[in-house]
């Protein structure tokens, strides 16, 4: 920089010396303030508003550059400067290099609002296309394009082509810039913009490419053909393009990979990857080491949706050294490791600890960091991963409190071993001060103890069921969580039956577990405090337990209490559930109506007590146990709708794989010198496969994307010749399977079939697999039979 | 993929910076920023507003995202919709303040004020009109536009305006290696390399490291003249794994004989990012030891917490204790042991306790109790502490030697290592 100074000095200095003299005296006052000249600007009082008019037609530079400033200062505070639009165009080809940068930016901030005046300034840019130096020649072309007139179009175009076969690459980059532009202009220019992209294509330098990578995709997405013979030099010249147009440039070539080349094939150990694939696996892979967050996902990208299974696992390491770059990032890399892991779970739990929970982390990680570390418990790091969980219990977030309780009584499902332990720590919790920790542990417990009943196991070896809800029935006062009371109101309620007899003697009413009466008592002395969610609980343990022990005279009283307090409950609901359990239970209890008024015709029909005890009792199954349900199926990695969960319209579904490629002969190009020995190869195994193929016939076009896709392609295959159909079928079955484990990238119409599959594999994962199997190869028959369908998804 | 434009927020919520909005509704980066703003107002700590705001479609055509970050006391905000990976955004974003920092130093509401005229010139060379970033490199945009100088100052006031510093250098886009810039000329040829090493961590109760990894980068300061070919070797380069690289190295020649082979930028700039990785099942030891103990009263907290170095030559500097004290902590009242100082912050209810110098094996205790609206406080149950070691990296990484090759002169070369520490102590 000095050096730079330097330079500037010593050609300044007559210059600078005369200037001096003459303006120092006024001008002294200005240095003194010079350090916050700018500041200035930005709070520009009305008058000097005013002067800029008159500023802008002054002779002196210095008197534009200033009035310049003032007006990208307004611009900046959000006010409408374009009452200036003549004055600042006048100025379009000042001398000085500085003001018209400023110019550029007001120009293309107001153009759209005078296009009048703005095409009086389209000269001088067309002048400045052919200046000796590339950077106006750029930034004209950036103007020109930005000008958003729609009658110039044409002009654009041309100045488009012009600077696309410029010497610099800079400006032909400036070109490729240009061309998204131009199409938003007027999208009538498409062909000729898409001749200009093809020519672009041919760049040799890889400074360009990533601008006509995007380019590509605004213009003429569907016209991945004109990449055929790109394809290769633009996999290997990948790693030179700069940064962003690395990103911008895999997005591409995955694109067309999935479009265009065959998938990976596993058959038993072996994999077989195409050549081109491949080409694009090996040029992508050292771009994982880039220190720029959006191509390492670029990457991460190509290879979880183009690699075979066994080197799909190279994305994780580098999505996990991600995380550290910043909290933002490891916000949206997340999100993308959840969608990874179901696929790839078993790689993440070595490396569990990156996803331990912080208290400082943003609310959404700790979310995002609790259902990954759900998903990686197993029976050997669930100690740790409890410890963790416990200490996520005591956290300031309550989210964070109710997802770590899940996550714990999930543990003690899934790791028999670990219930025990689970157990200990769930019934700790109900001591606690912090009535979420309490209500989310009840709510937990109720799950686990239902679930052991129903299955007719204990959970763990030092309680049983019953003993937990006897514990929880005794620490029910201290409970002050609406829904934790009312849960175990039911549990109690539910499994209060015990026809047991300790010792000859039984304590408390019969039939009934000695701990439950007493709850139903707590609870008509809280009733009217309740919440309704508890009330009804309340009113149904009484039902329950009269239903269990008809002849006890202290339940009927409680119950009769209970019932009259309902009866003129608030809430309506409490008001009905009383009402229908009143009625319910006129048949087996009538002593229970005593002195109510409606007693004497029940009317209808009334139900005997075994009856009335199978309507209260019988078909509560427990809730199934919730599935940690990733709703990814139709998300990919690196979409803006993967990270706020929410559709976000215009995300981008990535295309399946063709059954077959095309011809790898298309991707032949002169300048690839010695022509690759796998065209000719798969030129020639490409014979006996079209003799087979039905295609035969069906003319060749090279461009799947054409009007009439009808055998649109070539059924070349570089792999070996089908012989006969069971053998085809069955190696497309495996295909088929294995892109199912890596990817979960799928086509509209399979997503209903492949949700119920993902639900299954929960269950039995092998009795699913067959039916995979199946289904899949049923599918594969299908896509067969019409082979023209599947050319639809490229287009 | 694109993103729709930037906008700068000052301190206060308002916009400072605002490029052009040219293909949405003017009402579009209004209300990114109302959302911004209301999530910050809404959330109890300013950290807790996620990165990614989701914008409905209320007013809009389609639905979009508000992609954030914070830089000093500043708002940088990208809005985005469509087919964008947020991810992408970010690192445009990390790009972009890289660059204001070259240019300015430390970035704040007034400098930008003072140079916003410059920070509209980059960020019109930097996001093309289509949403793409385009020049990142600081050597090209040095070319392009001109950083502020205090002799710019001085000519600008004097009247004569940009044309001299223009012709003195006016080859922009003319170096072949879009990262380095022609004609650089030093009198003396230097350059300078800080191993920068971040310890993150997790420690349980107990005290035992429950995680513990060490993140190392390589920075680079080069004032070398011409274009020299640099040959970096490591003595210990067999530690160091999950590495990624400024664009300027060879990947090619690190992953065959692990030497970092590249032509440096000219300037500062990061070679290198490394993890740590220790022999065996070894983990970093956190050089430090909290003893705390917390007892609850009603409204009310009541610590004793205590800090001892475990180091015993070097001296832990500027360590810094931050607890949060939980929604409703209103007010705090401690004795700080010594030369260390506490302070509360109502807005963001966080405790801070600093330590300017701790000499190996000493403590520092800080005692006393905090108020809050709640009746059983809920502070987080863990510190956050941060610190800096001097003149010591964890991993002992030794830079074996430089070579350079394309040029004539021998440049003057050093090396330094410096440590940071961000541990997550739990109670």
């Amino acid at each position: 920089m000095s050096g730079l100074n330097l330079n500037a000095i010593a050609e300044n200095a007559t210059r600078l010396g005369t200037r001096l003299q003459e303006t120092i005296s006024e001008h002294t006052r200005d240095l003194a303030i010079a350090r916050g000249a700018s500041s200035s600007y930005f709070d520009t009082p009305e008058d000097k508003v005013r002067n800029i008019r008159k500023q802008l037609d002054s002779n002196s530079d210095r008197e534009k550059l200033d009035a310049m400033k003032r007006l990208i200062a307004l611009i900046s505070k959000g006010r409408n400067v374009s009452e200036f639009f003549a004055q600042v165009v006048k100025n379009v080809a000042s001398h000085n290099l500085e003001i018209r940068k400023l110019v550029y930016i007001y120009l293309l901030r107001y153009a759209e609002h005078e296009p009048d005046l703005a095409l009086l300034s389209i000269n001088t840019f067309q002048k400045d296309l052919s200046d000796p130096n590339p950077l106006i020649r750029a930034m004209a072309l950036r103007v020109l394009s930005g000008i958003r007139v729609p009658m110039i179009g044409s002009i654009v175009v041309l100045a488009i082509k012009k600077c696309a076969s410029d010497i610099s690459p800079y400006v032909r980059k400036a070109a490729a810039m240009a061309i998204h532009q131009a199409y938003k202009l007027d999208s009538g220019l498409q062909p000729e913009l898409i001749e200009i992209i093809s020519n672009l294509l041919r760049d040799r330098s890889p400074l360009s490419i990533g601008s006509v990578a995007t380019a590509f995709e605004a213009v003429c997405p569907t016209r991945l053909d004109l990449l055929h013979k790109h394809y290769r030099r633009l996999c290997r010249t990948l790693v030179d393009v700069d940064e962003w147009g690395q990103a911008d440039l895999m997005a591409l070539l995955l694109r067309y990979a999935r479009t265009m080349l065959p998938r990976p094939v596993v058959t038993g150990d072996r994999e077989e990857v195409d050549l081109d694939v491949r080409l694009l696996l090996t040029s992508s892979e050292p771009l994982f080491q880039s220190y720029n967050p959006a191509v390492v996902l670029a990457v991460v990208r190509v290879f979880y949706y183009a690699a075979p299974p066994s080197e799909a696992s190279k994305i994780i390491q580098p999505m996990l050294r991600l995380l550290h770059i910043s909290p933002e990032v490891e916000r949206t890399v997340l999100p993308y490791l959840l969608m990874v892991s179901q696929s790839l779970a078993h790689l993440l739990i070595p490396s569990y600890t990156y996803f331990l929970i912080r208290s400082d982390d943003i609310p959404h990680v700790k979310r995002l960091k609790m259902r990954l570390l759900r998903l990686l418990i197993t029976s050997e790091n669930y100690q740790a991963l409890l410890r963790e969980f416990a200490h996520y219990a005591e956290d300031a977030d309550d989210t964070l409190v109710k997802d770590a309780i899940g996550a714990i009584g999930y543990s003690a499902r899934l790791v028999p071993e670990s219930a025990q332990q689970c157990l200990s720590i769930l019934m700790s919790f109900i001591q606690s001060k912090h009535s979420v920790v309490v209500g989310n542990a009840v709510i937990v417990l109720k799950q686990l103890v239902q679930s052991s009943l129903q299955q007719g196991q204990a959970i763990g070896t030092s309680y049983s069921s019953t003993g937990i809800i006897s514990r929880l029935a005794y620490s029910f006062e201290q409970i002050t969580h609406p829904q934790a009371r009312a849960c175990i109101l039911w549990l109690v309620g539910q499994y209060a039956a015990d026809e047991s007899v300790q010792n000859g003697i039984k304590i408390g009413p019969e039939g009934v577990a000695p701990w439950a009466p007493d709850l139903l008592r707590k609870s008509a002395l809280t009733f009217t405090q309740e919440e309704p969610i508890v009330k009804l609980q309340a009113i149904t343990l009484g039902a329950k337990l009269i239903v269990l022990s008809p002849a006890d005279r202290t339940l009927i009283l409680l119950n009769r209490y209970v019932l009259s307090l309902a009866r003129y409950d608030m809430n309506f609901d409490v008001r009905d559930r009383a009402r229908m359990l009143g009625a319910l239970l006129v048949g087996a209890i009538p002593s229970l109506h005593e002195d109510d008024e409606e007693q004497e015709a029940p009317g209808g029909v009334v139900l005997r007590r075994e009856q009335v005890r199978l309507v209260l009792f019988e078909g509560k199954l427990g809730a199934p146990a919730e599935k940690d349900v990733l709703h990814f199926d139709n998300q990919t990695v690196g979409s803006l709708g993967a990270i706020t969960g929410k559709d976000m319209a215009a995300d981008s579904v990535l295309p399946d794989w063709l059954e077959q490629g095309v011809d790898p002969a298309l991707r032949v190009s002169e300048d690839d010198a010695p022509p690759p020995p796998i065209a000719v190869q798969s030129l020639q195994s490409a014979v006996p496969r079209s003799i087979a193929s039905s295609n035969l016939a069906s003319p060749v076009v090279l461009t799947p994307t054409g009007p009439s896709p009808s055998g649109s392609y070539v059924r070349t295959d570089a792999k070996n010749a089908w012989t006969n159909l069971d053998e085809f079928y069955e190696e497309s079955t495996e295909e088929e399977e294995e892109e199912e484990t890596e990817s979960e990238e799928d086509d509209s119409e399979e997503e209903s079939e492949d949700g119920e599959e993902r639900e299954e594999h929960h269950e039995g994962p092998e009795s699913s697999e067959a039916e995979d199997e199946d289904k899949e190869s049923g599918e594969e028959e299908e896509d067969d039979d019409h082979s023209p369908h599947a050319i639809h998804h490229t287009s | 993929m694109a993103i729709d434009g930037l906008i700068i927020l000052d301190p206060t919520g308002r916009a400072i910076i605002q490029s052009g909005f040219r293909s949405s509704s003017p009402a579009y980066p209004l209300l990114h920023i109302e959302a911004l703003n209301s999530a910050l107002a809404k959330a109890s700590r300013p950290s807790d507003v996620d990165p990614v705001l989701y914008v409905s479609a209320l007013e809009l055509d389609t639905p979009s995202a508000c992609c954030h970050i914070k830089h000093s006391d500043l708002r940088i905000l990208c809005p985005v919709s469509g087919d964008v990976d947020p991810l992408y955004v970010f690192a445009f974003l990390q790009a972009f303040v890289d660059i204001l920092r070259e240019y300015f130093g430390q970035i704040s509401a007034e400098t930008l004020k003072d140079n916003f005229d410059v920070v509209y010139q980059l960020l019109e060379e930097t996001l093309d009109a289509s949403g793409h970033p385009s020049t990142t490199y600081s050597n090209a945009l040095r070319d392009i536009v001109l950083p502020p100088s205090l002799l710019q100052k001085v000519l600008s006031v004097a009247g004569v305006t940009g044309l001299a510093s223009q012709s003195s250098n006016s080859h922009p886009f003319a170096s072949p290696i879009p990262w380095r810039k022609m004609g650089v000329r030093y009198n003396s040829n230097e350059v300078f390399f800080d191993v920068v090493e971040e310890l993150r961590a997790v420690v349980n109760k107990g005290g035992v490291a429950a995680m513990s990894q060490v993140w190392g980068s390589v920075q680079a300061n080069c004032r070398l003249s011409g274009t020299p070919d640099l040959l970096l070797s490591f003595a210990n380069s067999q530690t160091m794994t999950d590495c990624s690289f400024h664009p300027c190295v060879r990947l090619q020649r690190w992953t065959r004989d692990k030497q970092l082979s590249f032509v440096p930028p000219d300037g500062q700039f990061t070679l290198m990012n490394y993890r740590y990785q220790p022999s065996g099942t070894h983990q970093v030891a956190v050089p430090f030891a909290i003893k705390a103990s917390v007892t609850f009263d009603e409204n009310k907290g009541v610590f004793d917490l205590t800090v001892s170095s475990r180091l015993t030559t070097r001296t832990i500097e500027k360590m810094t204790v931050d607890w949060f004290l939980g929604d409703g902590a209103s007010s705090a009242s401690c004795n700080a042991s010594n030369t260390s100082s506490w302070t509360f912050d109502p807005r963001t209810k966080t405790l801070r306790w600093e330590m300017k110098n701790m000499t190996p094996s000493t403590s520092f205790t800080l005692r006393g109790h905090f108020i809050s609206a709640a009746k059983v406080p809920r502070p987080a149950h863990a510190f956050r502490v941060k610190f800096d070691v001097l003149q010591h990296t964890f991993s002992a990484l030794k830079v074996d030697q430089l070579k350079l090759t394309g040029e004539l002169y021998k440049p003057y070369k050093g090396v330094r290592g410096r440590s940071m520490g961000d541990v997550e102590w739990r109670w």
